[in-house]
């Protein structure tokens, strides 16, 4: 299939992969959600996920952080094979950071101490040490005067922010976005998206379900297309804008663009 | 017995600027004719009842309360023992003066640390918090008849606010140790009372009992209800059939039914040698009944908190059990205060079914001083009771407002 070839080329031009699916399929029930995904991201990589809703898309990355098991298939990231093992799914975990489409920040803790929680927890860092981490990635998405506020105090842009702040803390290999500006008024979804830009920009490895093409047009390596669980079509960004080949695809593109 | 809603205070109505008080009274209690029918009518019953119950109370002879308000207080607690419970009243004012001079520091000192504004507390809100208790207090001394309990409550008055003032001032590293401040000291005031020759809770009676078998019905309850609310929830099937079991069950059973049967029939299980005291085995009851409606509340504040918060903790990396601990709890508890505290006012009140035991608490002694030969068939009912009544309104009250008030602190920030 050309879309495969596509794909390896993609992967071998950035180098070896660090996350790794093989004929990855799930189920909810009886409904199947993912569908034979085979899928590979390179180190550095920016992949964009696009497709209608309950394409599979949430599905496909939950997956990769074990918030939802596969049943059947391999999943491999930085090396670890995901099994049932729960100290082997929290390693997977500590490497990899996620941000929600809603948020999800701990409404009874300030925005300090959203951050340093894991790090504290999991990491066991000292809290002088976690403080001075925190206020280094917040500086990073633009919310340092925020620190003692709680999250019900903030924007939703603010939030989504400290949310951003929160997964790098754990200075992951890799970061997860699930729509992560889907519940953002229009007028905030730039300051997030800016937030992303820089994190890609700086070398960051990221897998990003969104429908803002313009995100995907500036730092996306690959763009992928799901359609019923199943990955339809897979190309740069320019390719997608210029000359989509499934028809599924191009159905897609003209209902969103 | 059911779970009552605490008692809320009724927001005062908001007068709009530009608006007089005869303006507000005349839109919102005499705007029609049957308004003000109604008006008129319930502020005339409400005025009668009101000079009614004051003309009782004034009028009332509270000889008999004053005469036995040591057994009201303390029961049957030995007179050339009365040291102890004083000596355990002013350890207990320490305990609390301390731990909220240390609870004021660490709020001071946070707010401090994050530039923001810190209001210190003023005796004027003291005073608005507590007026129930600290009413109650004046009115049980003004009942006694020598000036040695006024002495000795100003004493512990004293040693309490000595201990805030002493907690404010320690430096952090010291105040760490604050819980176990309150370990020694509970330890002391237990000893105070039992240890040495003492008097044991067997024997205790009175308001006494009535607030032990609160606070240790707490203390017990509420671990065990938090442990029964999570093996509902657990995947482990036999635990949450063992945990669904035991709640349906004791749910199912009157409080009343759990004392009979842990006064009686433990009576006949276990030998005589190792069979615990009757106050002990109504406390065993007690906690018993109490976990499992306190499961049921936690288990309604465990639902409350979204999937996507437990979803957040596990992407961070943390293990199922802080995530459960630092995430999951703390906004489930918060959400369940105002039933929580409910539930621990009915514990308080509930209290008093240890009576049909024969067990001197508060309200049984209420009603066997009427059978004393100086009052008997006088009808003094009426007195014992108000006042019997008046103390535990004073403590369910403190507790509903309490509740509330740390129902709006901790509702900083909420979303």
């Amino acid at each position: 299939m050309t879309e495969r070839a596509d794909f390896t080329d993609a992967t071998r031009a950035t180098g070896e992969a660090i996350i790794e699916l093989q004929d990855v399929d799930k189920f909810f029930g009886s409904f199947q959600a993912l569908r034979d995904i085979d899928m590979k991201v390179g180190r550095q990589e920016v992949v964009v996920v696009i497709g209608p809703s309950g394409s599979g898309k949430s599905t496909l990355i939950r997956c990769i952080n074990r918030l939802e098991k596969h049943d059947r298939g391999r999943i491999v990231v930085d090396g670890v094979e995901l099994s049932d093992d729960i100290r082997n799914i929290q390693e997977v975990r500590r490497e990899i950071g996620m941000v929600f489409q809603q948020f999800n920040l701990f409404p009874h803790l300030t925005v300090l101490d959203n951050i340093t929680l894991a790090p504290r927890q999991v990491r066991k860092m000292p809290k002088r040490e976690a403080d001075a981490l925190a206020m280094e990635m917040m500086e990073r998405v633009r919310i340092p005067e925020q620190a003692n506020k709680y999250p019900g105090q903030l924007s939703g842009g603010q939030q989504q922010r400290v949310a951003i702040a929160r997964a790098l803390a754990m200075q992951p290999k890799v970061m997860l976005f699930d729509e992560p500006t889907s519940a953002l008024d229009p007028e905030m979804i730039k300051e997030v998206l800016d937030s992303m830009v820089e994190l890609a920009r700086g070398g960051m490895t990221m897998i990003v379900v969104t429908h803002e093409m313009g995100f995907a047009r500036a730092v996306a390596n690959r763009v992928v297309f799901m359609a019923d669980g199943e990955i339809v079509e897979v190309g740069s960004p320019e390719h997608f804008f210029t000359d989509p080949r499934e028809d599924r695809t191009k159905l897609f593109l003209s209902q969103i663009l | 017995m059911t779970v009552e809603a605490p008692v809320l205070d009724v927001e005062p109505v908001e007068v709009e600027p530009g608006q007089g008080p005869m303006d507000w009274l005349r839109k919102n209690l005499f705007n029609t004719w049957y308004n003000t029918l109604l008006t008129v009518g319930l502020g005339a019953l409400l005025v009668g009842a009101f000079v009614a119950v004051i003309t009782a109370i004034l009028g009332a002879d509270f000889e008999i309360v004053r005469v036995n308000l040591r057994l009201f207080m303390i029961g049957q607690f030995p007179v050339d023992q009365l040291w102890r419970p004083w000596v355990s009243t002013y350890l207990l004012a320490v305990l609390i003066g301390f731990v909220g001079g240390a609870l004021a520091a660490g709020a001071r000192d946070r707010a401090l640390e994050a530039g923001l504004p810190y209001t210190r507390t003023t005796f004027r809100q003291i005073l608005l918090r507590f007026w129930p208790i600290i009413a109650l207090v004046v009115v049980i001394l003004v009942f006694t008849t020598t000036p040695l309990p006024s002495l000795l409550t100003l004493g512990a008055t004293g040693f309490g606010v000595g201990a805030y003032y002493l907690a404010r001032v320690l430096p952090r590293a010291v105040r760490r140790w604050t819980w176990l401040v309150v370990v020694l000291l509970l330890a002391g005031a237990y000893l105070a009372l039992a240890g040495f020759g003492g008097v044991g809770w067997e024997d205790w009676g009175g308001l006494h009992l009535n607030l032990f078998l609160t606070v240790a019905g707490i203390m017990f309850a509420f671990p065990l209800g938090l442990l029964l609310a999570l093996g509902r929830r657990s995947t482990l099937p036999a635990i949450r059939a063992i945990s669904v079991t035991y709640i349906e069950f004791v749910r199912g059973v009157p409080l009343i039914t759990l004392l009979l049967f842990g006064a009686l029939a433990i009576g006949f299980l276990i030998p005589r040698d190792l069979r615990p005291g009757l106050v002990t085995r109504m406390l065993l009851a007690i906690t018993l009944f109490e976990a499992a409606y306190i499961a049921e509340v936690v288990r309604g504040g465990l639902q409350a908190v979204p999937h996507g918060q437990v979803e957040a903790g596990q992407a961070v990396g943390l293990a199922p059990w802080t995530t459960m601990r630092l995430i999951v709890l703390p906004q489930a508890l918060r959400a369940t205060i105002p039933a929580m505290v409910g539930q621990f006012i009915s514990l308080f009140k509930d209290t008093t079914l240890v009576a049909i035991l024969g067990v001197l608490e508060l309200l049984e002694a209420s009603f066997i001083v009427n059978a004393q030969p100086d009052y008997l068939g006088k009808g003094l009912f009426v007195v014992t009771l108000t006042f019997a009544g008046l103390v535990f309104w004073v403590g369910s009250y403190t507790m509903s407002r309490e509740a509330r008030r740390l129902e709006r602190k901790l509702g900083v920030g909420e979303r």
